[in-house]
């Protein structure tokens, strides 16, 4: 289990806090979805329940993150990265230009922890069974299209088998094939029981992949409960998130005085082709 | 007021990102350009001001032929937003950054300070003109970038990926911008990812894939069922309103909410 | 002597820019090391020309003089950061990080030196990319790179900020992105790969270290010029 108890943050050089007071707690297993408009502090959250900041990037942390029930104040960031690890929006930063193929990529955090050659080969076979990355585990990481180079990013740091793992609007830079790629690993992994908190602008991916969803405004948790109750509320988009599809399509046909059930079995329909 | 003949684009390195395009856009059309990353899309655009140079064919823009003409000769009618805010943003002070393009197209002073009070008040930027950039958050830079394209006062505005990182008031000002550019008589052109942003805000829809134009109509007839095949062949999927809407069988197009509560309507009215 | 202006052009002239012909990224280099260098070489330069004592004066702006000792001391620093750029550069561009890591390791050194160089290596091809789009992007706003010289030298400033500012975010991505990947863990590491060395290399390598020591004895016995 993840949490974070009363995590206020501001960044080194600056004196304004861009988190206040957040409590956000994931629990094994479970799947968090994580919006609010821009600057809101989705970055910055991801950041701060990654462990990295301040442990890599500095400033100044009051409140606590427990990972596992270990108090995370003070650690290495190497030491964070067998408990939770974070993925980036820009899948070409994530590459570490060391890699002659996908599967050396993959496996270099295995080999960073200092494992055995064996052990590493093993990690690195289950990350790439699991994204379904044998087809393109001999090319160049530089051959690879966004959605794919993001697909080994996150497979990069499965092979480190994290406890949790933080996605920060991963499919932002994607086009619509890679960002249907990256849903697919995600929903992979949550059948795995992987524990992800993934912050997104679209809700269109959130919407049946996760268990929970908060919404972060200014920095602060201003919503946080069940992902159907969320995204179907009037306020998200007052909140500055766009909601759903199905939920802004039901709202229109509602509003038109339509049958809004007709909509839900027609894009239930139309999500199973 | 742009027309393409015939285009082909071959890169240094051999690849062939645009195979044989022929595209004719009016003065005043609003226009969409959708496919895939690599499809060819931005290498497309980049030619209507002269960025990329024809490996085959011609390109004419309001009647002249782009060979041989400078960029900063074509910025004056094409203004060309890109996708990176950060790629291009270089003042210390939102006004001086908005004010770099018109002032490149010799816009006299008296009329700059009013034309870039305008590109502010459109982006929603006007109360932060002394503001450093950086200062703004991601989604209010991508603003500023637009602002500054739209301070050029061109006849052509291409905007390269506008909702791309936005947040939902951002891309709601996007949408408002592009609406108002139409209305306004300047032709737009705008490549985006995002179907329904597509599909609700331009009026013709192009779809492009492996360097060639696939699928070319409005909004109805791009989304329809019977484009679906080719639309899937390109990894991309209609709007959701499209898609319900063919599943319900009400027999035409609704590649918008509006379009389907419509149709819904008629269908009701009629007792299906 | 070797001093002055004429061992940093040697050195720039008989052994990078060789080196950089052959490796094929020379066009790059000199592109990458001029926009590496302008700020700090526009500063250097106006602080030199004005500040530094001498006796010749060329012109006075206000209450500073610019001396011919200052420019001389200026263009000497100039060719200096430009080989030391240009240097770092060229390794940049021709190193392939694989074999740097494995060759830290085999020497029993932690590769989270490597790692820790290997965000700002990574990032120096990408510069000349990015510049390119940001080159685009501002001429499509009407900046004429393509007139005069003085339009082209006008040119060069709005591309400055940009370059640089996005080339450190993109250094400060990719080392949080190592970072989140372990790879400034000390310890051990077993890598999957292996780089074979060659009589040559060694040989390279030698002479090149021989030379460092030879160029600092000298200096530190006052027998090599350093700046005026």
């Amino acid at each position: 289990m993840l949490e974070l108890r009363d995590a206020s943050y501001r960044y080194p050089g600056y004196a304004k806090e861009v988190l206040v007071g957040v409590d956000l707690v994931v629990g094994d297993g479970e799947i968090v979805g994580l919006v609010g408009p821009n600057e809101a502090g989705k970055s910055t959250l991801c950041l701060v329940a990654s462990g990295l900041a301040p442990a890599s990037i500095g400033g100044k942390l009051t409140g606590t993150l427990t990972i596992d029930g270990e108090a995370m104040t003070d650690r290495k960031t190497h030491e964070l990265a067998e408990r939770v690890v974070i993925c980036f929006q820009n899948p070409n930063t994530q590459r570490s230009g060391i890699a002659a193929t996908v599967f050396e990529e993959i496996a270099l955090g295995p080999m960073n922890l200092g494992l055995p050659v064996p052990e590493v080969i093993v990690r690195t076979r289950e990350a790439i069974a699991l994204l379904r990355l044998e087809p393109i585990m001999e090319r160049h990481p530089t051959r690879l299209s966004g959605g794919q180079a993001q697909l080994v990013a996150i497979a990069s740091l499965l092979a480190m088998r994290p406890g949790h793992v933080i996605l920060d609007e991963p499919t932002a830079q994607l086009d619509p094939a890679g960002t249907r790629m990256v849903g697919e690993a995600l929903r992979q992994m949550a059948e795995r029981g992987t524990s992800l908190l993934l912050a997104e602008h679209k809700t269109d991916l959130l919407d049946g992949l996760c268990g929970r969803i908060v919404v972060i405004d200014e920095g602060a948790i201003v919503r946080d409960g069940p992902a159907d109750e969320i995204l179907a509320d009037p306020m998200l988009a007052e909140l500055g998130v766009e909601p759903p599809s199905r939920v802004r399509l039901s709202r229109a046909v509602e509003a038109a005085g339509g049958d809004a059930r007709l909509v839900v079995s027609g894009a239930a329909a139309a999500a199973a082709t | 007021m742009i027309d393409v003949r015939g285009l082909a684009h071959v890169y240094a390195d051999g690849t062939r990102a645009i195979d044989d395009v022929s595209l004719a856009i009016g003065a005043g059309e609003s226009i969409a350009i959708i496919g895939q990353n690599g499809s060819g899309k931005s290498t497309l655009v980049r030619h209507f001001n002269g960025l990329l140079h024809a490996t085959e064919g011609e390109v004419f823009v309001d009647g002249a032929n782009v060979r041989g003409r400078r960029v900063a000769h074509l910025a004056a009618t094409v203004g060309l937003l890109f996708q990176d805010p950060d790629r291009q943003i270089f003042a210390g002070r939102v006004r001086a950054e908005v004010e770099f393009g018109p002032r490149n197209l010799g816009v006299p002073a008296a009329k700059l300070s009013a034309t870039v009070a305008a590109a502010l008040e459109a982006t929603g930027l006007a109360g932060d003109a002394n503001a450093n950039p950086y200062d703004l958050g991601y989604s209010r830079r991508k603003l500023l970038a637009l602002a500054s394209v739209l301070a050029m006062q061109t006849p052509v505005v291409v905007l390269d990926e506008p909702t791309t990182g936005q947040d939902a008031r951002g891309l709601a000002r996007v949408q408002r911008i592009v609406t108002d550019l139409t209305a306004a008589g300047r032709t737009v052109i705008g490549i985006s990812h995002d179907m329904r942003f597509v599909a609700e805000t331009f009026h013709r829809v192009v779809v492009m894939r492996a360097g060639r134009i696939v699928l070319d109509g409005s909004p109805q007839t791009v989304f329809a069922e019977e484009s679906w095949p080719t639309l899937a062949s390109t990894y991309l999927e209609p709007p959701l309103p499209a898609r319900v809407g063919a599943r319900l069988g009400l027999g035409l197009a609704t590649p918008t909410e509006a379009a389907l509560v419509t149709a819904l309507a008629a269908a009701t009215a009629s007792g299906t | 002597m070797l001093g002055g202006y004429l061992g940093p052009l040697a050195i720039i002239g008989l052994t990078i820019l060789p080196a950089a012909v052959v490796a094929g990224v020379a066009g790059r280099l000199v592109r990458i090391s001029f926009l590496l260098t302008l700020p700090i070489a526009i500063s250097v330069v106006l602080v030199s020309v004005f500040t530094r004592a001498g006796e010749t004066v060329l012109f006075t702006i206000g209450p500073f003089d610019a001396t011919a000792e200052g420019v001389d001391f200026a263009g000497q620093t100039l060719v200096r950061l430009f080989a030391i750029s240009t240097a770092i550069g060229l390794f940049g561009l021709t190193t392939d990080p694989r074999a740097f890591v494995f060759d830290l390791e085999r020497r029993r050194l932690s590769p989270r030196f490597a790692f820790v160089a290997l965000a700002t290596l990574e990032a120096v091809p990408a510069m000349v990319e990015r510049a390119a789009v940001i080159q685009a992007a501002q001429r499509a706003r009407g900046l004429d790179t393509e007139g005069s010289v003085r339009a082209r030298l006008r040119g060069v400033m709005p591309l400055v900020g940009p370059v640089i500012l996005s080339s450190l975010t993109e250094v400060e991505e990719r080392s949080l992105a190592l970072e989140v990947r372990a790879f400034g863990r000390p310890g051990r590491r077993h890598l999957l790969w292996w780089i074979p060395d060659s009589g040559a290399q060694l040989t390279v390598r030698i002479l090149a270290i021989g030379a460092l020591v030879v160029a600092t004895v000298l200096r530190v016995t006052g027998n090599l010029d350093g700046l005026p």
